[in-house]
C-alpha cells in the first residue's frame, strides 16, 4: 500500500482552501508582515533616493529651457533626440563600450589566473592574495591620483622605468590615443584582486570527488580545467561579467581626476557626460536624458543576465 | 544593483549633507556664515586659509564664518551652483574671476552696488583701490559684482643654472618669441633621438589650457572674446592662429617642448625635477617653486610676437544671490576685511598671488618681502599690460570648444587653422541661444 500513498498527495492539494478572498489575502499578508517589516527601512530609502530620483529625472528630461531668462518648456522627446544626435554622447558611448570590454576580459581573465594559482591555502598564497586585493581597499581617487604621478611624462615612475626601452617617451594621459588605455589600465589593476575573491569562492565549489575521479581516469591539468573547472565556473562568469560591466558605466572617479574626460573627449564616458551636461553646460534637460538613456541599458543588460542566471538554475 | 546603490549611497550622503546645512541658525549668538574656497595651485593654501578665517572670527565676535574647501576653480562653481538651487547658498565664495559673467547671467549674483553705497562710498572709490586691469571681471554693465581677492598672471620661469650652463645669461631672460624659441633650443638636450631635458613647457590641460591660449594670443596682438559682450569668441582669428602655430611648432618642428597636452602640476614636476628648463605657469606657483626649487632660477614676463600682454587670472569674493540680509552684511564685513591692504598682503606671501590692493604693497611686511623675494614683483610689474580674463556666456564649455581642438594639435593629430575652424565653429553653437536671446533679438 506504501506506493498508493504519494498518489493521494496531490489529490489534497488540488482540494482548494475555502477561504474568502479577503481572509486569503490578510493570512498571506501575516505570514509576509515580518519580511516586509524588515524590508521597511531599505524600501523607505530606495523610494525616496532611487525611485524618487528616477521618476524626477524622467519628469526632467521632458522640460528644456532655452536660454537662463526663458522659461522652462515642455519639449516631449526633444532631448532624447538632441542627445543620441549630439556627438560627445556617441563618443562617450563608443569609448566606454572599448573602455568596458577592454577593462572586463583582461581583469576578469587576470582574476581566473590569480585563482587558479592560488586556490590552495598556504602562507605564501595567501600573503599573494592579501598583495592582490590590495587595490580593491585603495579608494579609486586616491589611486587615481597616484597614478597621476605614475603616469607623468619622463619624471614618472612609468617612463622612469620603461621610458628607456620606447622609442618615444609617450605622453600617457595627453595623448588621445593612448588616455583611454592609460585609464583602463588603473582599473583592470583595481579590479582583477576583486574579481579574483569571486572565483576563488567558485572553486570552492567544485566537487573534490569528481575531481579524484578525473584525476584517476587520466585527466591531466588541461582537461580537468576544460571540462569540470571551468563549466562549474560558469555561474560566477556571469556574475563577475556583470559586475565588470556595471561597474564599466558606474566608475567615473578616475576620469574625474585624471583627465576630466580629455585630451579631445578621448576618454569622455557616458556618467561623465551626463556630469558635464548637468554641471558644465547646465543643461538639465539633456543631463536627463542621458540618464534615462544610460538607465534603460542598464536595466535592459541586468535583466537579461538575470534571466540567463535563472534559466541556468537546476542544470549541472 | 549596484548602479542604483552607488545612486543612493550618493544621494543620502547628500541628504544628510543638505539636513546639516538647512539646521536653522541659533536666534542669538554670532551669524554663522560659510566661505567657500578652491585651491587652484600648488602649495598650502587650505592651511593658510585655517589661519585667516580664525583670525577673522576672533576679531569679529558677532561673526562666525567658516571656511569650506571646495576643490578647483570649476568644482567650486559647480558647488556653489548646486548649493544655490538647493536654497543654502554659502554667504560668499572665492570664484574664479572670469564665471562672474555666466553667473550674473543667470541670475545668481548679489549686485554689490546698494552694499558699497550703504558704507558711503561711491562705486568709483571702492573700485579705486585695486589694479586697473582687475576692474573688467568685476563689474559687469557697470554694476560691481565682485572684489577682486587674488590674482594672478601668467610667467616665464626659468631654471638659471641651466642657462648659464648653456651659456645663456638669466639676467637678460627672453622678451620676444624668437628669443625664447632661441633659448628653447639651446636649452633642449637630447641622447640620439631621445630628448633628456625640454626647452619649455606650457601647461595644456582643461582650464589652463585656455588661459595659455589667452595669453599667446594676446602677446601676439589678438584677443580671445568679446570683452563688453558675452556672445562672441574670436578663436578663427589671425593673432590666435599665429599663436596656435607657434606653440605647434615649439612640438613639432623644433622638438624643443614635449608633445602632448601636459597639466599644470606635471608642468610645475618638471620643471622642479630639471626635466624642463623653462616653464610657462602661473604667478600662484611662485610660492610652490621658491620652496621646493634645488636650484638657481628666475621669473620674467611673457615674451611677446607683437606686444607685451598677459590676461587676470585668479579669483574674486562674490556674494550668491538670495541669501538674508543679516548674512550679506556679515559676507560683506568678511569681504572688506579679507581684502583689506594687510590681509591681502600677507595673503599674497603665503600664496604666491599678488594682491589685488594696491595699497597692501605699501605695507611695510610687504615692502620686507619684496626686497628678500624681488621675484614676486614680476607679476605686479605686468600688470600694466594685463587685461581681462576671458567670460561669455557658458565660459566652460565654450573654453573647451577651444581646448579640444587645442590637444588634438599638441598631439600633432590637426592642423591649426582647421583645429582653429572647428572650434569656432563649435563655441558658435554653444554661444546660440544666448546670441539668440540678446544680439540677435532685434526690434
Amino acid at each position: 500500500m506504501s506506493l498508493a500513498e504519494p498518489a493521494a498527495l496531490p489529490v489534497a492539494a488540488s482540494v482548494p482552501p475555502r477561504l474568502h478572498l479577503l481572509q486569503r489575502f490578510t493570512g498571506r499578508f501575516k505570514v509576509s508582515l515580518p519580511a516586509y517589516l524588515l524590508l521597511l527601512p531599505s524600501l523607505v530609502f530606495l523610494a525616496l533616493f532611487t525611485y524618487g530620483a528616477m521618476g524626477r529625472v524622467l519628469i526632467d528630461a521632458l522640460y528644456q529651457r532655452a536660454t537662463p531668462k526663458a522659461p522652462l518648456r515642455f519639449v516631449g522627446l526633444d532631448n532624447i533626440s538632441a542627445v543620441l544626435a549630439d556627438p560627445y554622447f556617441t563618443g562617450a558611448v563608443v569609448n566606454n563600450l572599448v573602455y568596458a570590454v577592454g577593462t572586463a576580459i583582461p581583469s576578469i581573465g587576470l582574476a581566473l589566473l590569480f585563482a587558479l594559482a592560488l586556490a590552495r591555502t598556504n602562507v605564501v598564497t595567501s600573503a599573494l592574495r592579501a598583495a592582490l586585493f590590495l587595490p580593491v581597499l585603495i579608494p579609486m581617487v586616491a589611486a587615481s591620483a597616484l597614478f597621476l604621478f605614475i603616469f607623468l611624462p619622463n619624471v614618472g615612475l612609468l617612463d622612469y622605468y620603461i621610458g628607456g626601452l620606447l622609442p618615444v617617451v609617450p605622453n600617457w594621459l595627453g595623448d588621445p590615443d593612448i588616455a583611454l588605455y592609460a585609464i583602463m589600465i588603473i582599473t583592470i589593476w583595481k579590479n582583477a584582486g576583486y574579481y579574483m575573491l569571486f572565483f576563488l569562492a567558485g572553486l570552492q565549489s567544485v566537487p573534490e570527488d569528481v575531481m579524484e575521479a578525473a584525476h584517476l581516469d587520466g585527466a591531466g591539468p588541461f582537461m580537468r580545467l576544460r571540462y569540470i573547472i571551468l563549466p562549474e565556473l560558469k555561474p560566477t562568469f556571469l556574475f563577475v561579467i556583470v559586475i565588470a560591466t556595471l561597474n564599466a558605466v558606474t566608475q567615473v572617479d578616475h576620469v574625474f581626476v585624471m583627465t576630466k574626460g580629455g585630451p579631445s573627449n578621448s576618454t569622455n564616458l557616458v556618467l561623465f557626460y551626463i556630469y558635464q551636461q548637468a554641471v558644465e553646460h547646465y543643461d538639465i534637460g539633456k543631463a536627463s536624458a542621458a540618464t534615462m538613456l544610460t538607465l534603460a541599458a542598464l536595466m535592459g543588460l541586468t535583466a537579461l543576465s538575470f534571466r540567463t542566471m535563472a534559466n541556468r538554475e537546476g542544470g549541472p | 544593483m549596484l548602479f542604483s546603490r552607488r545612486l543612493m549611497l550618493g544621494l543620502a550622503i547628500a541628504g544628510t549633507f543638505a539636513s546639516a546645512l538647512a539646521l536653522p541658525a541659533l536666534a542669538e549668538g554670532p551669524t554663522e556664515i560659510d566661505l567657500f574656497f578652491p585651491v587652484p595651485v600648488d602649495g598650502k593654501l587650505a592651511r593658510d586659509m585655517g589661519t585667516l578665517i580664525k583670525e577673522f572670527n576672533d576679531g569679529h565676535p558677532d561673526i562666525k564664518a567658516t571656511a569650506v574647501y571646495t576643490g578647483s576653480y570649476d568644482d567650486t562653481l559647480i558647488k556653489t551652483r548646486a548649493s544655490i538651487k538647493a536654497g543654502k547658498p554659502p554667504a560668499a565664495v572665492i570664484m574664479s574671476a572670469n564665471f562672474l559673467l555666466d553667473m550674473q547671467i543667470e541670475n545668481e549674483l548679489t549686485n554689490l552696488d546698494s552694499l558699497i553705497a550703504a558704507d558711503g562710498t561711491t562705486k568709483d572709490q571702492f573700485l579705486g583701490q585695486f589694479f586697473p586691469a582687475l576692474q573688467g571681471n568685476a563689474v559687469i554693465n557697470r554694476s560691481v559684482y565682485g572684489v577682486p581677492f587674488h590674482n594672478s598672471t601668467p610667467l616665464l620661469y626659468i631654471n638659471a643654472d641651466k642657462a648659464k650652463e648653456a651659456g645663456l645669461d638669466p639676467s637678460k631672460p627672453p622678451q620676444t618669441w624668437a628669443e625664447l624659441t632661441d633659448w628653447a633650443k639651446k636649452l633642449t638636450k637630447r641622447e640620439g633621438d631621445k630628448v633628456t631635458q625640454w626647452g619649455i613647457a606650457i601647461p595644456c590641460a582643461y582650464d589652463y589650457c585656455g588661459w595659455m591660449m589667452e595669453t599667446l594670443t594676446m602677446t601676439n596682438g589678438g584677443r580671445y572674446y568679446n570683452e563688453e559682450f558675452g556672445g562672441e569668441v574670436y578663436y578663427d582669428t589671425p593673432s590666435m592662429l599665429g599663436a596656435l602655430t607657434w606653440w605647434n611648432d615649439l612640438i613639432n618642428k623644433y622638438k624643443v617642448h614635449a608633445p602632448g597636452a601636459t597639466p599644470g602640476p606635471a608642468v610645475s614636476t618638471s620643471f622642479i625635477s630639471g626635466n624642463a628648463a623653462m616653464m610657462m605657469l602661473s604667478t600662484g606657483s611662485l610660492t610652490y617653486v621658491r620652496d621646493n626649487a634645488k636650484f638657481a632660477y628666475k621669473v620674467a614676463f611673457i615674451p611677446r610676437n607683437v606686444r607685451n600682454a598677459v590676461p587676470i587670472g585668479g579669483a574674486s569674493l562674490i556674494i550668491p544671490a538670495g541669501l538674508e540680509a543679516d548674512k550679506q552684511k556679515a559676507a560683506w564685513t568678511l569681504i572688506k576685511w579679507m581684502t583689506s591692504p594687510e590681509k591681502s598682503a600677507w595673503w599674497s606671501r603665503a600664496t604666491g598671488y599678488f594682491a589685488p590692493n594696491m595699497a597692501a604693497y605699501k605695507t611695510p611686511d610687504m615692502v620686507d618681502f619684496l626686497n628678500k623675494n624681488p621675484d614676486a614683483k614680476t607679476a605686479v610689474e605686468q600688470l600694466d599690460v594685463a587685461k581681462p580674463w576671458f567670460a561669455t556666456y557658458k565660459t566652460v564649455p565654450v573654453r573647451k570648444n577651444l581646448e579640444d581642438e587645442v590637444m588634438l594639435v599638441l598631439n600633432g593629430k590637426k592642423q591649426p587653422k582647421d583645429a582653429l575652424v572647428a572650434a569656432q565653429k563649435a563655441a558658435d553653437e554653444t554661444l546660440k541661444p544666448y546670441n539668440a536671446e540678446t544680439s540677435l533679438k532685434l526690434p
